[in-house]
């Protein structure tokens, strides 16, 4: 009886994206890591130190870092492609804000859109809507790697220590062999 | 007496209208369209009522997050300008205070997502103030004004339901900021002695115009104090100056002064530049105090601690004295000595919008 109510969201053709999920790499042995940091405090840090134990554990390769533009929106096509062309696997992060967080895990699906396996590191006070971008980019189980909050406020120690804890979960994001 | 959108309330044959009414608004609240507080159902009658009232066509698209895939159009502003309380007249208004928060830097990047939670501070000026009923002087702030109460709470609506921003989802205020969706104020342009604000905007006197920012709170500042314009003036420096606010190396903050103060300063021969100029020059703490607080280093342009850093010196707030850092608005009553400070979310966008005429 209140088909004369109109609906206020604008909603009635929204497009629906599909999943798309890359192919893992067999093995980290050898593969190109491309780390990008979204700006939030500690990100480059953490990235960086995990990059550092996929080179010593795994025997990968950091080929590229690099610093979104904006960090509360997705990354720029340009700057994509530009870590694409050197990465085999991707790790980003740091969803660490209401924004960023959400940004965070668009910029995972659109790497793994791209072809590239994509870990996503998040603060776990921003899972649900990390999760909720996820499903506005057509990917609402995309599979995003947490950490306990907060990661802004670690000292270089606890962000090394952070690292390690997750090491083994992007690697086992990204390729055969971590599984 | 149990009230559901799906069960009729009553079982004869002659349905109570306010049953339905009722209802519908259990319906909206159920579809997850409100903001806690009940709305009003739109219909397309009423809807087409409010397109009526500008030129702009229905499609237009007025806003758009396209990180989220949302976007919001003419028409849909209008449901939920019904939905929010509004009257017909009063779109003109909504439209110019959308058009103005649009060109707010954090609106069109992740701001409304922001664990910040800011909210719109809307300012109307021009004849449209009498016209339509919008409180400028007592309880400027709000609540008891229709026409003040609504058209801010059409924003939080449009936030909420074409940009799809939903607190606990996409919205992650941690703990958000008291009067959000309800702060819009009409300047008292009767009892300024300055120009309106508009006019920093760059809209003539006497012309309606809105104008918006982002703000994280207000803070009072109560002075029946002193006749003193600079002792005045150094209350609110201390109170801007709170190092709580400031997170970079410079910040925003704009003081909503109420009549009798903005009266004393034009009386010692302040303009609103001299005012701006003298808070520019005093709002600050010295690196000690910052040191306190952990806020006394740099890195990049975010303040963080620094244990082997200078401690003396003072640190200005102001990153200069233009109105987009420092807007200065006068409204509420001239029945005391008690104004606001406004913290500015980044920085006003320092233009005003033109609210189109009556057609």
């Amino acid at each position: 009886m209140f088909d004369r109510i109109l609906d206020p969201t604008g909603l009635s053709a929204r497009p629906t994206g599909a999943a798309v999920a890359a192919r893992r790499v067999p093995s980290l042995k050898g593969a190109r890591v491309g780390l990008l940091n979204n700006t939030k405090q500690n990100a480059a840090q953490l990235l960086a130190e995990i990059g550092k134990r996929l080179t010593e554990r795994y025997g990968a390769v950091v080929t590229i870092q690099r610093t979104k533009g904006h960090v509360a929106l997705p990354v720029e096509e340009p700057l994509l492609k530009e870590i694409a062309a050197v990465s085999d696997v991707v790790v980003t992060g740091v969803g660490d804000c209401g924004s960023c967080s959400a940004s965070a895990a668009a910029d995972g699906i659109l790497f793994e859109r791209a072809g590239i396996p994509a870990a996503v590191i998040c603060s776990d006070a921003f899972e649900v809507t990390a999760r909720a971008m996820a499903e506005v980019h057509g990917d609402p189980d995309f599979e995003i790697l947490l950490t306990p909050h907060p990661v802004a406020v670690l000292d270089p120690a606890q962000v090394a220590a952070r690292a390690a804890e997750l090491a083994a979960d992007v690697a086992a994001r990204v390729s055969e062999a971590g599984r | 007496m149990t009230l559901d959108a799906a069960e009729p309330v009553r079982a004869d044959d002659a349905p109570d209208p306010l049953d339905a009414a009722h209802r519908s608004i259990e319906y909206m609240y159920e579809r997850g369209w409100t903001d806690g507080l009940p709305v009003v159902p739109a219909t397309r009658e009423l809807v087409d009522a409010f397109l009526a009232t500008t030129s702009r066509s229905p499609e237009e698209v007025i806003g758009r997050l396209d990180h989220l895939k949302r976007q919001v159009t003419v028409e849909v502003a209008a449901i939920n300008a019904v939905m929010a309380g509004c009257r017909p007249e009063y779109f003109p208004v909504v439209l110019a205070a959308w058009d103005a928060l649009m060109a707010e830097r954090s609106t069109v990047g992740g701001g409304w997502q922001s664990t910040s939670g800011p909210a719109p501070l809307i300012v109307v000026n021009g004849p449209v103030r009498a016209r339509l009923g919008f409180n400028s002087t007592g309880g400027v702030f709000g609540p008891g004004f229709r026409a003040n109460a609504t058209v801010a709470r059409t924003i939080g609506l449009i936030v909420r339901n074409p940009l799809g921003v939903v607190p606990h989802v996409l919205e992650q205020a941690t703990q958000g900021v008291p009067g959000r969706w309800a702060m819009c104020v009409a300047e008292n342009e009767e009892e300024s002695p300055w120009e309106p604000f508009s006019v920093d905007g760059g809209v003539a006197a006497g012309v309606d115009a809105v104008s918006t920012t982002l703000v994280r709170t207000s803070e009072f500042v109560d002075n029946r104090h002193t006749g003193d314009p600079e002792l005045l003036l150094g209350d609110f420096a201390d109170t801007i100056a709170r190092t709580g606010s400031w997170i970079f190396r410079h910040a925003s903050a704009g003081v909503v002064f109420c009549p009798e103060h903005a009266q004393m300063l034009a009386a010692a021969g302040m303009s609103k530049a001299d005012v701006r100029g003298w808070l520019l020059e005093r709002s600050g703490r010295s690196k000690a105090e910052l040191a306190r607080a952990g806020k006394n280093g740099l890195s990049g342009n975010v303040r963080r601690q620094d244990d082997d850093g200078e401690l003396e010196g003072f640190d200005r707030f102001f990153a200069d004295d233009s109105p987009r850092n420092l807007p200065i608005i006068v409204a509420g009553a001239r029945n005391a000595g008690i104004s606001m400070v406004v913290r500015v979310f980044s920085s006003w966008s320092g233009a005003a919008v033109r609210i189109e005429p009556p057609r």
